[in-house]
């Protein structure tokens, strides 16, 4: 069993007119090499913080803290970073909007052909063998090769970007809201695929979403992330079966799913607000089964292998 | 203004809508058509909930553009009640778009930033106060509508930037009830924001439609937020209506390729996760 | 909106950049309204001769003569001081005009649409395509000499930016919903014009304003330097300078009497930094994009 990723403490923050931002507030994370992890979130919570994190494109007003390992680097240790022999050999970044990502002066063929010849200085040739052998595994043909991202529809353009990010040969491979700028009956087809090649490369993938319903049907494991912290870890079907924190059990109450009737029961109160800091449990303002532990910040419980919660109601689970 | 009440509150007849294209330049003047909703026909009944759904491009935001009266469509009529609101001028079509209580896309982009919200939720009423809606009368409906949606009393004195995604969305809601409006669009209303606070919206939309039963009109491209309000869906593809019909025969036996593409999407994804409710 | 004012003036306070702007343009006022009781020869500084100009010609800065004499005799210091006042008269006067004719124009053209907004901008970029000099030329033929040449030439040249930058800023808001919104709520033009519109393009508009009372300083300057605004003797810096090129013996007045050229040029380059400074803090504050995440030394 070989470590992907170890996160331990990790915290990232912002400088904003001199004032330190927390948005990843020490997260512990480990996870295996070829497995999909999917952080679950809702905006504000830090998640695409933690995505750029991995990925090495913070900005430099960025604050680093605690520990990040991808394999054998350690990326960051305390303040310092260093991403050298990380970007695009060891990490692949899927972003959010397929539609800005593109250069629109460029064909598909000649981003393949940068792309490889920052990594690998690859000529065209090659650029254009491996386009050739990658785009049939997204479905898409060689013809897209000619063209430019405009010409391309929306759901083209994300495969266009996730073939892209194979073409690395990154280990991990990192997806920021792959489906929010899809619609709503496109967003399957896009996940199953990458489901799928994280199966076929032996990839390990991390998915950043808040779309739990569609995203989750390729996870491993889920971890859901509340206000810069992660809530709950876990097998897939433990943490959806089996929710061992209030936040997540509310989560799934609250999802709309199509063809089951209910009346959705919302979450009260709104997330809180980006940088503050709080010694009790984050979710105490929304949680209906707060008592008078929940005034201190609660500890990691352990509900089984590889199964945590940070709540201090984790074992009983009133809510279940 | 003395309504005959006939039976439908907005009927669309044969409309074909699009846009003029522009030429940049000297060339401006001289325009082509660019069609986006052909031979649309369509009618809103009272207390009526519909959902126009299509995927994104389709022209749905189109086919409101034509129906709130800023989008004069190339041929076909529209009507609310029984005046076709492109034959009046814009001071007369405003009084009767008065009916309609609409709420836009994006809440952050909606609400003017220079304005607190006690007069963002003023604004429509302003027009009633040459008819003898008294200032005190005004602010007592003003409270009335902010209790409501759910938001506290001390909104009314703050901007919006104070303001989350969530309550954004309430006060735009609140500013469509104002005028007290016989039929409510709802422009993809919960597409930016979270999901807890999307199920927050559509509990307050089912909430108001209990209460006044206006007629909703709910535009989206996500299917299972439609279920939630609507009765009726109307599928919107290749710039004509293709499917139309009660919300759970259209599930059941779906016709178009969108309706068939997303009900099979839902189906696996629920024999995926295996979930009981 | 005075809220919003408010918390942009604060933030830039906390700028040492701002505060340097600040402080030289409340002198700069502070020095125009007072001038006439500061300045030890206010008469001279007008303009008139003294009788004793063979014995005060071309003195150097001394502590009677605090920036010396020019060629005729008169007190450079009175001169340059009085100047102050023409100067900023000139340019608070074209950036008012121009900066309320170009928003209302922009506004209406983004406004309004179709045939209206075409006109309006051929018309406008008719305007922006002139050179300042050659209205300021055809003015000088026609109108005569006056302070009124400078300023209606550079305000028949300046009103066209103004009108383009509020054309451009109000396309975006027109667009919003919330003018949508306002018109269906069947809200009068003007009213939608003045509570929506307005409001949320002007704070771009002031900034470059203020930013630009040192270019139009500069330009005012070069027209009174070309002659073709005000007369000699009048107390303004581009015709103190004219006047020390031209009476003083051509350009010998660089090496036998610098200070001609250094005492109006100093005061031009700092009351036109000062401006800068404080236009630069406040757009960095309006416009996030603008703003600089991390701190230089100032």
């Amino acid at each position: 069993m070989v470590l992907a990723i170890v996160m331990e403490n990790l915290k990232v923050g912002y400088i904003i007119e001199d004032e330190v931002f927390w948005a990843v507030k020490g997260v512990d994370l480990v996870v295996e090499e070829g497995t999909t992890l999917c952080i679950i979130g809702e905006s504000g919570c830090g998640k695409s913080t933690l995505a750029s994190a991995i990925t090495g494109i913070l900005p430099p007003y960025a604050l680093t803290d605690g520990k990040l390992k991808l394999f054998d680097h350690v990326v960051i240790n305390g303040q310092l970073r260093n991403y050298n022999g990380i970007r695009g050999k060891i990490t692949a970044y899927i972003p959010q909007n397929p539609g800005t990502s593109l250069n629109p002066f460029l064909t598909v063929e000649e981003h393949f052909y940068y792309v490889l010849r920052s990594n690998f200085k690859s000529d065209r040739e090659f650029s254009k063998k491996i386009a050739m052998e990658i785009l049939p595994k997204v479905n898409l043909d060689s013809s897209v090769l000619e063209k430019y991202p405009h010409e391309l529809s929306g759901g083209m353009q994300q495969r266009v970007i996730i073939a892209l990010a194979l073409a690395t040969n990154a280990q991990i491979l990192v997806a920021d809201e792959p489906t929010s700028f899809i619609d709503a009956h496109l967003r399957l087809q896009i996940i199953e695929l990458l489901g799928r090649l994280q199966r076929e490369f032996k990839k390990t993938l991390i998915v950043i979403t808040h779309d739990l319903l569609t995203t989750s049907t390729i996870c491993d494991y889920i971890a859901i992330m509340y206000a810069g912290k992660i809530m709950e870890v876990g097998p897939r079907e433990k943490v959806l079966r089996n929710p061992r924190h209030p936040y997540t059990k509310m989560l799934l109450e609250t999802t709309p799913i199509l063809g089951v009737k209910k009346r959705l029961k919302p979450i009260p109160g709104e997330p809180p607000s980006l940088g503050k800091e709080y010694q009790a449990c984050l979710f105490l303002d929304r949680c209906p089964y707060k008592s008078k532990e929940c005034y201190s910040d609660p500890q990691i419980q352990v509900i089984e292998n590889s199964h945590f919660s940070k709540c201090w109601k984790a074992l009983e689970a009133p809510w279940l | 203004m003395v309504m005959k009440n006939p039976e439908y509150i907005i009927k669309l007849e044969n409309v074909t809508a699009g846009y003029l294209i522009t030429p940049p330049g000297i060339r401006s003047l001289i325009k082509t058509r660019y069609i986006v909703l052909k031979n649309i026909n369509l009618s809103v009944n009272k207390s009526e909930r519909i959902a126009i759904v299509g995927s994104s491009g389709s022209g749905k935001t189109t086919l409101l553009k034509v129906i709130l009266g800023l989008l004069k469509p190339f041929s076909g009529r529209v009507f609310i009640y029984e005046y076709d609101i492109y034959r009046l001028p814009w001071r007369e079509r405003v009084k009767i778009l008065k009916k309609i209580g609409y709420v836009p896309q994006d809440p952050f982009k909606s609400l003017n930033p220079m304005l607190r919200v006690k007069d963002i939720l003023r604004e429509p009423l302003e027009a009633h106060v040459i008819r003898g809606y008294k200032e005190s009368k005004i602010e007592s409906k003003v409270k009335s509508i902010v209790k409501l949606v759910g938001l506290p009393e001390k909104v009314l004195e703050m901007y919006p930037e104070e303001l989350s995604g969530g309550m954004r969305q309430r006060v735009l809601i609140a500013r469509a009830l104002v005028s007290e409006p016989e039929v409510l669009i709802l422009d993809e209303p919960t597409s930016a924001l979270d999901v807890s606070v999307q199920a927050q919206i559509i509990n307050l939309i089912n909430d108001i439609y209990e209460q006044f039963k206006p007629a909703i009109l709910l535009v989206t491209h996500d299917l299972s937020i439609a279920q939630y309000i609507a009765d009726r869906i109307i599928v919107i593809e290749n710039k004509e209506i293709v499917e139309e019909g009660l919300i759970d025969n259209v599930l059941s036996n779906p016709q178009s390729h969108f309706m068939k593409m997303a009900v099979s999407s839902y189906k696996d994804n629920k024999n995926k996760l295996k979930l009981e409710f | 909106m005075i809220r919003r004012s408010f918390i942009i003036l604060r933030r830039s306070l906390r700028k040492i950049r701002f505060k340097i702007g600040i402080v030289i343009s409340l002198v700069a006022i502070f020095l125009a309204i007072l001038a006439p009781y500061i300045v030890p020869r206010p008469q001279e500084g007008l303009g008139y001769v003294p009788r004793d100009v063979e014995a005060r010609r071309l003195l150097p800065p001394s502590i009677e003569h605090i920036f010396g004499t020019d060629s005729l005799g008169r007190d450079l210091f009175s001169r340059v001081i009085m100047g102050t006042r023409t100067a900023l008269l000139q340019v608070f006067i074209v950036i008012t005009i121009s900066f309320l004719l170009g928003l209302l124009l922009g506004a209406i053209a983004a406004y309004l649409r179709g045939l209206v907004e075409v006109l309006l901008n051929y018309f406008t970029e008719i305007f922006m395509a002139m050179p300042t000099i050659v209205i300021a030329l055809v003015l000088r033929l026609t109108l005569g000499h006056g302070i009124h040449v400078t300023i209606s030439s550079l305000i028949m040249t300046w009103w066209a930016w103004y009108a383009r930058i509020a054309y451009v800023y109000a396309r975006g808001v027109v667009e919003l919903d919330y003018v949508i919104l306002a018109r269906l709520a069947g809200l009068h033009s003007l009213k939608i014009l003045h509570r929506h519109i307005v409001p949320n393009i002007i704070q771009p508009l002031i900034a470059q304003a203020i930013t630009d009372l040192g270019s139009v300083l500069l330009e005012a300057a070069a027209i009174n330097f070309l002659g073709l605004g005000v007369q000699p003797g009048y107390p303004e810096w581009g015709v103190i300078l004219y006047e020390s090129v031209f009476y003083g013996g051509g350009v010998e007045v660089f090496t036998q009497a610098p200070w001609l050229i250094v005492f109006p040029g100093v005061f031009l380059l700092l009351v036109t930094l000062g401006f800068s400074l404080i236009g630069d803090c406040l757009r960095e504050e309006i416009d996030p994009r603008l703003r600089r995440r991390w701190r230089l030394w100032f």
